[in-house]
Order: C-alpha cells, then sequence, then structure tokens
C-alpha cells in the first residue's frame, strides 16, 4: 500500500499560562504547575476545586466580537487553538491559489457545549423564564468547534467530532493521520477543547470521588501521578490543535516539520465503563508499535495518561512494563498532567503537543510533585525533574478514557527519517 | 427606548457593527448579520417588550424595514 509520511507542520493552544507556546513548554521544563484553586459561587452550594483556567484567554481580541458571540467558550478555545497553529504552519486564513477541498478537521471534545446547555436551564429554572436564545442549539451542539474551524479557514472536506470521553482528542488526531497517511487528504487540522467548569459537570465529578482535593496554597500541587500519596485528578479547560500534512506537502511548500507522527493504535478494555484494564492498554501500545513499524527498544519516551487516581496510575504502570520490560532504563516517562490539568476531550492534543516539543528542542518535562513515588508505579523510569541535551528519537502518549477506550499516538523527531 | 435605539445596541453591542452605520438604508446582510443574528434580535425584542412574533413573519432586510416592524408590533401590542 503506498503510504504517505505525515509531518506535523503547526501547533498551538491557548496556553494557561497566558503565553507563547515556547513559554508553556518552558514551563512544564521547570515544573510549574497552571493549577489553581477554582470557586464556583453557584445556588445552591459554592464549590472550589482545584482547577487549571485560561484567564488571560481574551475570546473578543483573538477571533472578533461577531465570531466570538456565536459560540460557546469550547469553541472558542478550540478555534483559537487551531487559529494559533494555523498560523504556526505558516498558511493562509483565506485559501490563495491552494485548493481546499480535500483539506479537513477532526476534533476531540467530552463536553462539547455544555456551559451553553447549562445558561440555559439556568434561565429556564432558576430565573423562572419560558424561553431561551435561539443560538442556544448552535453554541451547544458538539460539533460546534470543528464546524467554525473549517468555515473560517475554508476547509472543505470532513469536518467532524469525536467524543470518546479523555481520549478524544487523542483519536481525533490518530483519525485525522490516517486521512492524511493514506493520501485522501494532504492537511488535516487536528485537536481538542473541552470547558469542565460547568456546575452540573463540576459537582458530577466531585461526586465520583476522583477529584483531587485542595485550598489557596495546596492547589498547585493537587495533581501528583504516580505519588504515593495521590488523591485523584485536577479538571482544567483549554484548546489545543495540531496541522498534519503530507510530508511532500509539507517539504515542497517549505513548511518547518516539528516532527513525524509514525503511528497510531486504539482499543476498548470491552470490560468496564471505569475500571481500566491492562490488557486494553497493551494492546493499544502493541497496536500502535505495529502500526509505526517500532520496536519497544525504539521509544525513548512516553508522556502518559497519568492522571493521579488511586486506581488508574498503577494499571498504566503495568500496561507499560508488559510491553516496555521493568528494570531497563527506557523509555522516560512523565505524567504532565501534574502541570496542565486533565483537559478531559483536549488532554490528548495537549499532551501531543508536549510530546512533539520533547523531541523537537531534545528536553522531557516531569511529571511534578513526584517526590515519593508509589511502589505500585514502580518499576518504569520516571522522569522527576527535567531532563536536557539528550538523544531521543521516538515517543508516544498515552489517552485511557472512560468508557475503556484506549489511544495511543507515536511521533519521531523529524530529522530521524 | 425607541426601536432603533435597540437594534443600535444590539448589533453594536453584540457584533461591533459602528453605531453611524446603523442607518435605515442600511441592508442587514451588509452589516454581517445573517439570519441566525436576525432570530436573536428577535428573541431580544420579544423579550425586552413582552410580545410575541408570528412564525410566518417576514424576515425584514434592511434596518428600516425591522424598525417599522418592530414600531408596528409595538403599537399592535399596546392598542
Amino acid at each position: 500500500m503506498n503510504r504517505c509520511r505525515v509531518a506535523i507542520t503547526g501547533l498551538g493552544l491557548v496556553s494557561p499560562f497566558g503565553n507563547s507556546l515556547a513559554d508553556f513548554f518552558q514551563r512544564l521544563l521547570n515544573g510549574e504547575s497552571a493549577v489553581r484553586l477554582l470557586r464556583l459561587d453557584d445556588p445552591p452550594r459554592a464549590l472550589a476545586i482545584p482547577f487549571v483556567s485560561c484567564p488571560g484567554f481574551a475570546a473578543e481580541t483573538v477571533l472578533g466580537k461577531a465570531l466570538a458571540g456565536t459560540m460557546d467558550r469550547f469553541a472558542q478555545l478550540g478555534t483559537a487553538a487551531a487559529f494559533a497553529a494555523w498560523d504556526d504552519a505558516g498558511l493562509g486564513r483565506r485559501p490563495g491559489a491552494e485548493n481546499r477541498e480535500r483539506w479537513g478537521v477532526t476534533w476531540g471534545t467530552a463536553l462539547g457545549g455544555t456551559l451553553a446547555y447549562e445558561k440555559g436551564y439556568r434561565e429556564l429554572w432558576q430565573k423562572g423564564r419560558e424561553r431561551i436564545s435561539p443560538l442556544s442549539v448552535i453554541l451547544g451542539m458538539n460539533n460546534a468547534a470543528n464546524a467554525h474551524i473549517s468555515i473560517q479557514l475554508a476547509l472543505g472536506g470532513v469536518s467532524m467530532s469525536y467524543t470518546v470521553a479523555c481520549a478524544s482528542s487523542s483519536i481525533a488526531i490518530g483519525e485525522a493521520f490516517r486521512r492524511v497517511r493514506s493520501g485522501e487528504a494532504p492537511i488535516m487540522l487536528t485537536g481538542g477543547s473541552d470547558v469542565p467548569q460547568a456546575y452540573g459537570v463540576a459537582r458530577a465529578w466531585e461526586a465520583l470521588r476522583v477529584l483531587a482535593s485542595g485550598d489557596e496554597t495546596t492547589s498547585a500541587t493537587a495533581c501528583r501521578p504516580f505519588s504515593a500519596d495521590r488523591s485523584g485528578l485536577v479538571l482544567g479547560e483549554g484548546g489545543a490543535a495540531l496541522v498534519l500534512e503530507d510530508w511532500e506537502h509539507a517539504t515542497a511548500r517549505g513548511a518547518r516539520i516539528h516532527g513525524e507522527m509514525l503511528g497510531y493504535g486504539t482499543t476498548c478494555d470491552h470490560a468496564h465503563l471505569v475500571r481500566p484494564e491492562v490488557d486494553g492498554q497493551t494492546r493499544a501500545l502493541r497496536a500502535t508499535l505495529v502500526d509505526a513499524a517500532l520496536n519497544p527498544d525504539d521509544v525513548d519516551y512516553i508522556n502518559a495518561h497519568g492522571t493521579a487516581t488511586v486506581e488508574g496510575d498503577p494499571v498504566e504502570v503495568d500496561a507499560i512494563r508488559a510491553i516496555f520490560g521493568s528494570g531497563r532504563k527506557k523509555p522516560a516517562l512523565s505524567g504532565t498532567k501534574s502541570m496542565h490539568g486533565h483537559l478531559l476531550g483536549a488532554a490528548g492534543a495537549m499532551e501531543a503537543i508536549v510530546t512533539i516539543l520533547a523531541l523537537r528542542e531534545q528536553a522531557l518535562p516531569p511529571t511534578a510533585h513526584l517526590d515519593r513515588i508509589d511502589p505500585a508505579c514502580a518499576g518504569v523510569d520516571h522522569v522527576t525533574s527535567a531532563r536536557c541535551g539528550g538523544s531521543l528519537r521516538t515517543a508516544l502518549s498515552n489517552s485511557f478514557a472512560f468508557g475503556g477506550s484506549n489511544a495511543v499516538l507515536a511521533f519521531r523527531t523529524a530529522a530521524s527519517g | 427606548m425607541d426601536s432603533l435605539s435597540l437594534i443600535r445596541e444590539f448589533l453594536q453591542g453584540r457584533l461591533g457593527v459602528e453605531p453611524e452605520k446603523i442607518v435605515p438604508g442600511a441592508f442587514l446582510d451588509e452589516l454581517g448579520v445573517d439570519s441566525l443574528m436576525v432570530l436573536e434580535l428577535m428573541f431580544e425584542f420579544e423579550d425586552r417588550f413582552g410580545v410575541t412574533l408570528a412564525k410566518d413573519l417576514k424576515t425584514p432586510r434592511t434596518i428600516g424595514e425591522m424598525a417599522s416592524l418592530m414600531d408596528r408590533l409595538r403599537s399592535e401590542e399596546q392598542s
């Protein structure tokens, strides 16, 4: 089968630190946490949880007033990230001479426009109003982000969103990868966005007893993947996007290539909705290595799913040990959710970007706050402080979702081909 | 508030349209007001003045048409 090589030519995100992508990555290398205490003073009871917000994000400035006004925050964050990735790829917002009829978008979002619906419910049931804005329909629909992106960038090919809980955007990236590799689309814009701070959503996660607790001073260190004293995950809002491009198309137009995407594997545990299984994750890792034509020995780094739940982390470590063996020096492993939080449907895209930057910059970000490794998570090479100046070639990014859906992405440095 | 002022306030606040462009002769689509925004403006109008617009209402094309439509409905409501 004739396959195209897949170049990564654009990276963009809305940084919770409020600055550039380079600043975002440097802060991760420094082990700096973006987690803060979020207060929701909503009736019937105020809620305060450690959370990652994007307080510096000004939708109207980035998108313009008219466009921002027809979007829920998840679509605003997503479109802003997509614009950043598109600009980074050196592509014009409007088409020039090129034909964009086969260029497309695959997006990931777990929650879609939940905030818009929640606003509608408040109007109806709290404020006693009888009607809600007609824009609620287009604000709330799950495919709003991909639709806006396709319209704004004049992309005439596939435009769709994947809703696969915490693996949404990894699967979106994987499916975009397959379309570029097969030659179906020369360019795909992909990524994800989510806003889990809807009051009803945050309350539900709290009730599930998987959220880390924290106050004004302890929130920054609340998310501690693989740590003996980890106490749960930290939710966050955000958007992250990548441009995947046929390698020859990219080189022909002189694009900067950040790295190469090599493979993608996805499986289902088919066992339990929330309790992960080693077997399903192992099969996803193995499927990705096969798809990427890699041996376990080739893998230098894994960006873990690592949410810091008591149940989840040891299962992931077991799966990694099953494939890569224990007691070996590689691959190195880190869970960067300790700093940027768990962005649900945007998590995979943000971590894919972290993984690609790690390869490009030859620098591994740590799992922050990992002073005492849980014995149940031992036997792998945990990165506890940044490592720079190695010879990294190949890396994986894991996403393991509620529902048992697993997705693993494989990347390589641009120079390795 | 008269109907033209309400339209001005809405288009300025929601779409950032400059107020001097919002004159009776201006076409809605040229101001960037698409069918979705007309619906939202109608919704706000209904809300503000406590009226209900008929479903089969002919969609206005200009600021002037929209303002006179609103004026007519308000006067019918009051009479």
